[in-house]
């Protein structure tokens, strides 16, 4: 190509540095122990051949373990036939949480099975059913099935529901046993035994925090979920060559530092769209049509709130340290970016207004600077530290908090709440795994990589995220309007929930008088919706005790996300405890016929917002992640101070405040490590657990998406990595 | 209604568990019947539960209108002597949350009769047949006055039945209701097989003292005496005595007929099952006056047994340990006990009334 557009260049870059999964599989490449043993040091990585056959054969031992028990469970099989008569007695009980908050709150719906098990050790069902609405179970059975000769030994059982698979285009759920009690058979004479109540931990609220998060007790062998074996073996392919190339530089910076260098280690990682764009157009990453067309349709996919006074004006707005405890090391000054639009629909900058610490010395937190493309050099400098501050606005607002955090409090009230409605089915698949992964972002990025590589500390992250989730409701939410034509984010976001909103409809046509015949389900999903929720962003606070530019802060930001997460500042909440609940309730009332008929849309609406947070919203920021945070120089998680009186307002060039060697290959490590999940689509649906008659919709626009520049295969069926 | 085709094989093999079962149910109340015997009746000269009793006598007269149908036994305005017998079950102090009873003999003789019923508070049972009798038994572990903690944790028809069945601190033994709770034979001059529960009340209608209403599991077990109850470990028998002495004591005998038809719920049999009193209507059976107590040794030496009834009367046949009839055949085939209780009292005499000292919340003289 002689004369290369900008376009062609893109999309070539786009196509080239599109990540692909392919299984290398060669035996004794190393391999990651598993993944959550992920590290931000050294992850553990065996390389040692010795080790790597030890390993193979514990997994061969783990098969054998699997085939065996599957072995068993072909010879002794448990047959659905109940063998019953004339029920005459029964096995009585109530099941409640285990925590210590809610040891008397019942667990509904749980299935509940009582075995007997023959001499010959074959499986004979004499009862089962369901706990009901207040945790009690009654298993009607014969006496004498129980108390028959060849019966050697009676077991409780109850079963909690794992996830949702589709056989036929029929969904299915996986039930996993999870309580065994036996029952000694002498114990039954008839009437009525009592199994007194028993107290499960299933899906947990944790109890060290305010943010509704699932207990997790060990993520290898005490946890409510567990990773599904495909996506970890994905997963160990994709990501250790990044874990032996972070592994090396880190042995390199702490044995022999003067060998590495930034560009050494940018070189190392795979090529990003940026990299591969200045390689072939220089500059180009660096002008202003490159960063009003990011800013638009890249990762940060930015909220353009129209200016007061001119409406042909926009702003985005990255909000900074503001009052949340922070290092002195990193800067992270409010950005405040002023956008026109040009003809073609695209952002164009005009104005950056910069409010904050923006070097080591001068510490004064309102203080700011304006910078317009006349400012030359200093519009740079400008330019990336606005880049940064939304990277890091992006990823901690909208990426953790918005989605990650947002769709976790679905989840554990899905998992707590949902067993026989069908709504398990709607939800799961989409909710499924989000814990664990959020488990393990606790670890990795806020206990560790975040408060290193930026300018907020540890509670400061937890502030901020408490804060930020106080915004995000499902309560009349929509997705952006489009500016422009070229406003495709936009475009595509409309699209997809349009595409969603229509899927849900259809589901609950399909599924209606069994979703309302289980509206209790419902109900106490909407009651651990609202009651573990945090409370409305800054509901809480004493205004008289603000400063007028505190108050000044907390009013831009209050008007700016509302804007941006579509919060519905007049829809009706509730207060528990004293605190304004951010999650709007579905429902007040237990049963179907007692609910207002717009209970019934709010449930379409909020299942709607879920698993639009969970799949389309969360893909969009993780898998361009890699484009727009995949060069250190162009844009990071943070710019440090330096130790000079021009602090961050300085060229790339001066890498005494860009991000250090480590926090460098760290970071490239995550963003790829994010990017290259590669497993759980919903077109691919790998696990068969996506609605066929989803990825049929999807698949049925693809061209439609394919204009925006959306693939819908790399649209992920739920909160990934 | 779906029937069933069975080849003659399984027809014997049918056969062949039913009579294992009976088998069963003969081993296991002879065994019963032997063990009470031998720990119990000979060894330490006691009852298996009521030994804290008194017994009266006095005239029984069955009422001139029966509404019931007709049965050569409760022939009309006909008269019989009778021995009844209060008992405060199983510990020997009156104070405690017991159940209280009454045994009835339509004679004056201390074993012989042609008519024994035995009743206790309560409408429902705290076991329902032969393996939950057991259970129940094996189950008890008192300690200090507190029992039963592990059978009510596990067995809550139990729970239902200790709750109607106490009584704590009643004013007298006159004033309760008592049901045989396990349904009898009834045959009559017509020829209809029936099933029969009878109930004793005063004659008049006085109100029933010591019914708890607000229980706790724990409650139930901890059957000991209230801290600072001034009433003593024989209040009730002292009470009964005296109120024999000045005016007697009048009680009604009712029926509760259900008609047997082949298709009834086994159900029916069960003591823990209330039969609806809409269309199962209690009919007064007869009124009898206790005119004067006994002592001791002769209230000690009373005792009841359910053969001791007219054959159209009797106990109603049982099948295995399971069935409801259960009860009622093994208190059938638990002869051996009384007697051996009899000849423990001729051996080693009889024991001593309980005295009035402060050696309360005890089951046994031995405590």
């Amino acid at each position: 190509m002689e004369n290369p557009t900008p376009e062609s260049v893109c999309e070539e870059c786009l196509k080239k540095t599109k990540i692909h999964y392919r299984e290398d599989g060669r035996f004794f490449m190393p391999r990651l122990l598993s993944i959550n043993h992920l590290q931000l040091g050294n992850s553990k990585i065996l390389h040692n051949p010795l080790v790597l056959i030890v390993e193979w054969l514990y997994r061969q031992y783990k098969h054998l373990r699997d085939a065996w028990k599957r072995f068993i469970a072909w010879l002794f099989p448990r047959p659905t036939k109940v063998w019953c008569h004339h029920a005459d007695s029964a096995l009585v009980g109530q099941i409640h949480y285990a925590d210590r908050d809610n040891l008397n709150t019942p667990i509904h719906n749980l299935r509940v099975e009582f075995w007997g098990r023959t001499r010959w050790l074959q499986w004979r069902k004499l009862a089962d059913g369901y706990s009901d609405d207040e945790g009690k179970f009654s298993l009607q059975f014969e006496l004498r099935e129980a108390r028959n000769w060849k019966i050697y030994k009676t077991q409780f059982e109850v079963y909690q529901t794992t996830h949702v698979y589709f056989e036929s285009e029929k969904p299915k759920v996986a039930l996993e046993c999870c309580y065994v009690e036996q029952v000694p058979v002498s114990n039954l004479t008839g009437m009525r035994y009592n199994l007194r109540t028993i107290h499960l931990h299933l899906w947990e609220y944790r109890r060290d925090t305010p943010v509704p998060r699932t207990e997790i007790k060990n993520v290898d062998n005490d946890s409510p979920q567990y990773y599904a074996q495909g996506r970890l073996d994905a997963l160990f392919e994709q990501i250790t060559p990044l874990e032996v190339t972070k592994a090396k530089h880190l042995l390199q910076i702490e044995q022999a530092p003067e060998t590495i260098s930034l560009a050494q280690i940018q070189s190392d990682y795979p090529e990003n769209l940026t990299v591969c764009i200045e390689r072939k157009l220089p500059g180009y990453t660096r002008s202003d049509e490159w960063f009003g067309r990011r800013m638009m349709n890249g990762m940060n996919r930015g909220t353009f709130l129209p200016d007061k006074e001119n409406h042909n004006m926009f702003w985005v707005k990255y909000f900074g340290v503001c009052n949340y405890e922070h290092n002195d090391e990193y800067a992270l000054p409010t950005v405040e970016i002023k956008f026109a639009l040009k003809e073609n629909g695209l952002p164009t900058p005009t104005e950056i207004h910069i409010t904050g610490q923006t070097n080591a010395f001068d510490k004064n937190p309102w203080q700011k600077k304006v910078f317009t493309p006349a400012n030359g050099e200093e519009w740079l400098y400008a330019k990336r530290i606005a880049r940064v501050n939304g990277a890091f606005s992006t990823e901690v607002d909208e990426h953790f908090t918005g989605t990650h955090l947002n769709t976790e409090q679905y989840a554990i009230a899905a998992y707590r709440n949902f067993r026989r409605s069908p709504l398990a089915c709607l939800l799961f698949p989409h909710l499924k795994e989000v814990a664990l992964v959020n488990h393990s972002a606790d670890t990795l990025l806020i206990h560790g990589y975040i408060p290193s590589a930026t300018a907020l500390t540890e509670n400061g992250l937890h502030q901020r995220c408490y804060e930020l989730l106080g915004m995000q409701d499902w309560k009349n939410w929509k997705p952006m309007k489009p500016l422009s034509e070229a406003h495709t984010c936009a475009k595509a976001e409309k699209m997809f929930w349009d595409l969603t909103i229509d899927y849900v409809e259809k589901f609950f046509a399909e599924n209606l008088e069994e979703i309302k015949h289980h509206w209790i389900e419902v109900y106490r999903f909407s009651q651990d919706l609202v009651n573990h929720a945090v409370p409305v962003f800054l509901s809480s606070i004493d205004w008289g005790k603000l400063s007028p530019e505190e108050k000044q802060l907390a009013n831009d930001r209050i008007e700016y996300y509302t804007y941006q997460y579509s919060f519905d500042t007049s829809a009706k909440r509730e207060t528990v405890n004293g605190e304004l609940k951010v999650v709007s309730p579905i429902t007040t009332s237990r049963t179907f016929e007692e609910s207002p008929p717009e209970d019934m849309q709010n449930l379409k609406h909020v299942c709607a917002y879920a698993i639009m947070m969970a799949t389309y919203m969360h893909t969009w920021i993780n898998e361009h992640q890699y484009d727009d945070l995949g060069e250190v120089l162009y844009s990071s998680g943070g710019l440090r101070y330096g130790n000079k009186e021009r602090g961050i307002l300085a060229p790339e060039s001066d890498l005494s405040i860009s991000p250090d060697l480590t926090r460098s290959t760290q970071m490239l490590w995550f963003t790829n490590f994010l990017s290259r999940t590669e497993y759980g689509f919903i077109t691919k649906n790998e696990e068969g657990d996506v609605n066929p008659l989803f990825s049929k919709m999807l698949l049925d626009r693809k061209e439609e998406f394919a204009k925006l520049g959306v693939d819908v295969n790399a649209i992920e069926s739920r909160t990934n990595i | 209604m779906n029937t069933k085709k069975v080849s003659l094989l399984q027809a014997i093999w049918i056969w062949l568990g039913e009579q294992t079962d009976k088998i069963i149910l003969w081993i296991y109340a002879m065994f019963f019947a032997l063990m009470i015997a031998v720990f119990v009746s000979f060894k330490t000269r006691q009852r298996m539960s009521h030994n804290n009793g008194i017994a009266g006598e006095g005239w029984l007269k069955i009422v001139d209108a029966p509404e019931f149908p007709e049965h050569p036994f409760f022939e009309k305005g006909k008269q019989y002597p009778v021995r009844i017998r209060h008992a405060s079950a199983t510990y020997l102090d009156d104070a405690m949350n017991c159940i209280r009873s009454i045994s009835i003999k339509f004679s004056h003789h201390h074993w012989h009769s042609p008519f024994d019923i035995e009743m206790n508070t309560g409408a429902q049972s705290l076991f329902w047949n032969a393996v939950s009798f057991l259970k129940f038994g094996s189950m008890r572990k008192e300690q200090y006055g507190i029992e039963y903690v592990e059978y009510l944790r596990r067995y809550p028809d139990g729970v239902d039945g200790t709750k109607g069945a106490v009584r704590r601190d009643p004013t007298s033994f006159h004033n309760l209701h008592y049901y045989s709770k396990t349904p009898f034979l009834f045959l009559g001059t017509d020829g209809i097989k029936r099933y029969a529960k009878y109930r004793v009340l005063p004659l008049e209608n006085e109100e029933q003292t010591g019914v708890e209403h607000r229980f706790s599991e724990f409650d139930l077990c901890n059957q000991r005496v209230l801290p600072f109850d001034p009433r003593g470990r024989n209040y009730l028998k002292y009470e009964y005595e005296d109120r024999v002495k000045k005016q007697g004591a009048k009680y009604r005998l009712q029926i509760q007929l259900h008609t047997a038809s082949d298709d009834d719920d086994p159900e029916v049999f069960n003591n823990m099952v209330l039969w609806d009193e809409r269309s199962h209507p209690w009919h007064d059976v007869a009124h009898f006056h206790i005119e004067k107590t006994l002592d001791w040794k002769q209230s000690t030496m009373t005792t009841f047994s359910v053969n001791n009834m007219p054959k159209t009367l009797g106990v109603l046949p049982a099948k295995s340990i399971y069935d409801y009839n259960s009860l009622n055949y093994l208190r059938a085939h638990s002869e051996i006990a009384r007697k051996a209780r009899m000849l423990s009292y001729k051996v080693f005499g009889m024991v001593p009334p309980i005295p009035d000292n402060d050696n309360r919340n005890v089951s046994g003289w031995g405590e």
